[in-house]
Formats: C-alpha cells, structure tokens, sequence
C-alpha cells in the first residue's frame, strides 16, 4: 500500500511540474524596435 | 529506515519514469516554438554579377551586389491573429533589399509571412502579402519545421509567389554540424515587377516600353535537421527583361549571379543554431532519455533495498509488512528441546 503511495506521489509531481512548465511557456518577447534594414552592416 | 528509503527512492523513479515521456511528447510540441520577437538579419553578395543599367536598358557587369535580408518578428500582430484563429502564431515581416557596388538601391521587396510557431505551416488569418499583392502561402519559407524529416518539403517562391517541392538531396557536414541539403530549381517564370525599382523607373513605365520580367533561380540551402533553421544559403539566379511585342530583340539580362551568404553571417548564424539546437535536443532527447535511465537506476535500487530489507524482519521476528510470515524458532531454542528427549 505504501509503496502504491509513494508511486502515486511521483507521478503526481511529475505531472504537475510538465503542466506548470507548459501552461507557462516560453516568454512571447517584444517587438524589436530595430528597423528593416536598407544597407549592409559593415564586415567585422 | 531502510523501508522508508526504498519508498522514497521508489517515488523519485515514479516521478523521473513518468517525465519521460511526458517531456517528449506533451512539454516538447508546445514548448518548442519559434519566438514572436524574433529579430534577424542575413547578408548576402554575388561577387562580378550583371546588372541592367535601367538608364541604357544595357547589362554590365558589377563586382559586387549585396541582399541584405531582415526578418522582424511583429508581436502585436501575432496577439491579434492568436485571437482571432485561436493558434499560436508568429508573424514575420521582412525586407529584401538589393543594392549594387555603389550602395545604391536595385530593388525592395517586403513581405508579410504568418506561420503556425510550432509547426511551421502557414496560416492564412489576412494581411499576407509579397510586396504590398495579397498572397495565400503554401509550404515553408526561411525556415524548416523543428526535427526536419529526410524529404522533400513545399517551399514558397517570393518572385513568382507560388509554391512547388524543394527537394531533399542527401546530409552534409557544414562546420562541425551534419545538416540536411536542399535544393529548389525555378524554371523560367514571368514573375511581377517589383514595385520599387532604381531611378524613378516605375513597373508601369517598363511595362509601356513593351518589357516584362522573367526569372530562374537554383536554391540551395543547407538545414540544421533539429531547429529547421538554415545554417547557409545559396542562389543561382537569372533574370530578364524580355520584350513583348519585339520577339527579334534580344533579352536584356536585369540580373545574374552566384548569391551566397557573407563569411560573417555564415559564422553567426551557425554559432546562433548550434546554441539552439542543444535547448531542442534537451526536451526531445537528453532530458527524456536521461531522466528515463535514472528512473530505471533508482527502481532498481528501491528494489534492491527492499529485497534486503525483508528477510532480515522476518529473521528478527517483526511481523510488520512481511505479508503475516509465521514466526521461525531461534536455532538454539531447537536443540535444547531435542536434547530434552522425545518419545
């Protein structure tokens, strides 16, 4: 009984923390105020 | 104290066995997605092209024409597809600019490409265009999906704004990585003037001398299999002013050259896949294949220290979660009683 516990607990967790991960996603970022670019940077 | 450890380990095997799979096959699809503020740049020459002289209406030849290619990633305007067609969405809004040796403008060509950010395929909410014409995409453009597959793919031309197969053609090493290697020809198509041409010369003026464009070109690109980003491109392209009315005159050659990718751009934009591809390779192999062996490891463990554990309990007697064994008699005890006599 213990034992189905403890494995139950484990699965929990897991997907609790793949849930969390995912319902938080990666960050969306912003639009970058760079602009379109008409010429070529120069070679480094 | 030794039960106790096992049920611990038991449930960290539990916990890593079951993120396994669900980091490869939950986590992964709707973590791996292409950024919606995405801002990059690509810079491409063709060294001893030619090029029309639009005040001649004559070819030349030129030491050098440079692309310069920017891909920005337009927030706002994904929210606003998210919304209204529910999937996650990346909207790009780009500019091909084209200069010659001098710096001058040849030709620019913006473009407004909405695609799916997981999988890639386009999706077709409104506002798409190729230079200012509504188009309908169909296939990938810039970038493969994530975990490119060893087939051909459909690849949307922006000059003749179709789609048609880009063809799979084996894997190559490109500085240090195993890519896949495209290739697209486009046969001789009569493609739209672009809008914005050098010297005031407008499409319509070229139009009223009795010229029209046609265009071929030979794609090459060279794909990180696990971003489906392209670590290197390449273009043989040829395009022409052809007379309408006046098949006896020659065509006059508006562009040709081999376009390839600045040294510079090669370098950063491998160094930016090769960090990219490990955030890919974590949640679609080490991750779950790591977290997999550990779990595996640790069951086993718990198992071996509950298999010990047992029959020292039942040797010393402890009833407690041995499933009710009888109790065994101490040797000692047994002799004594043997010595005792029996009848």
């Amino acid at each position: 009984m213990r034992a189905l516990v403890a494995a139950a607990a484990g699965l929990a967790a897991a997907l609790a923390l793949v849930l969390t991960v995912t319902a938080i996603g990666p960050p969306e970022g912003e639009t970058s105020p760079k602009p379109l670019l008409t010429s070529a940077p120069a070679h480094p | 104290m030794r039960r106790r450890a096992s049920l611990v380990l038991l449930a960290v095997a539990v916990f890593l066995a079951a993120l396994a799979p669900l980091l490869r096959w939950y986590a992964y699809p709707r973590l791996a997605r292409v950024p919606a503020g995405t801002y990059q740049t690509a810079v491409l020459e063709a060294k001893d092209a030619t090029l029309v002289d639009y005040a001649r209406m004559e070819p030349r030849t030129v030491p050098k024409v440079t692309l310069v290619q920017t891909l920005k990633g337009n927030v706002e305007e994904a929210r606003k597809v998210r919304r209204a067609t529910g999937r996650d969405v990346v909207v790009w809004d780009t500019l091909t600019h084209m200069t010659g040796p001098d710096g001058a403008m040849i030709s620019k060509i913006p473009e407004r490409y909405v695609f799916d950010a997981h999988g890639q395929q386009p999706v077709h909410a409104g506002g798409e265009h190729v230079d200012g014409t509504p188009v309908r995409r169909d296939g990938i453009e810039y970038k493969w999906p994530f975990l490119v597959e060893k087939r051909d793919y459909r690849y949307f031309d922006m000059q003749t704004r179709t789609s048609a197969p880009i063809h799979y053609r084996g894997t190559r090493s490109f500085r240090g990585l195993d890519v896949y290697y495209f290739e697209q020809t486009v046969p001789w198509t009569r493609v739209p003037f672009p809008k914005t041409l050098p010297l005031g010369v407008t499409p319509e003026a070229l139009r009223q001398l009795g010229l029209e464009r046609w265009y071929t070109t030979r794609r090459m690109f060279w794909v990180d299999p696990v971003t489906g980003a392209p670590v290197n491109g390449e273009e043989i392209h040829r395009e022409e002013l052809r007379w309408t009315d006046r098949p006896e005159k020659q065509p006059v050659t508006a562009f040709a050259g081999h376009v390839k990718m600045r040294a510079d751009y090669v370098d950063s934009t491998v160094a930016l896949v090769t960090s990219q591809r490990r955030l890919v390779l974590l949640l679609t192999s080490w991750l779950p294949w790591g977290s997999a062996g550990l779990g595996a490891a640790l069951a086993a463990l718990a198992l071996y220290l509950e298999a010990r554990a047992r029959p020292r309990r039942a040797f010393t007697g402890q009833k407690a979660h041995d499933g009710g064994k009888t109790e065994r008699q101490a040797p000692g005890k047994r002799a004594a009683r043997s010595r005792g006599g029996s009848p």
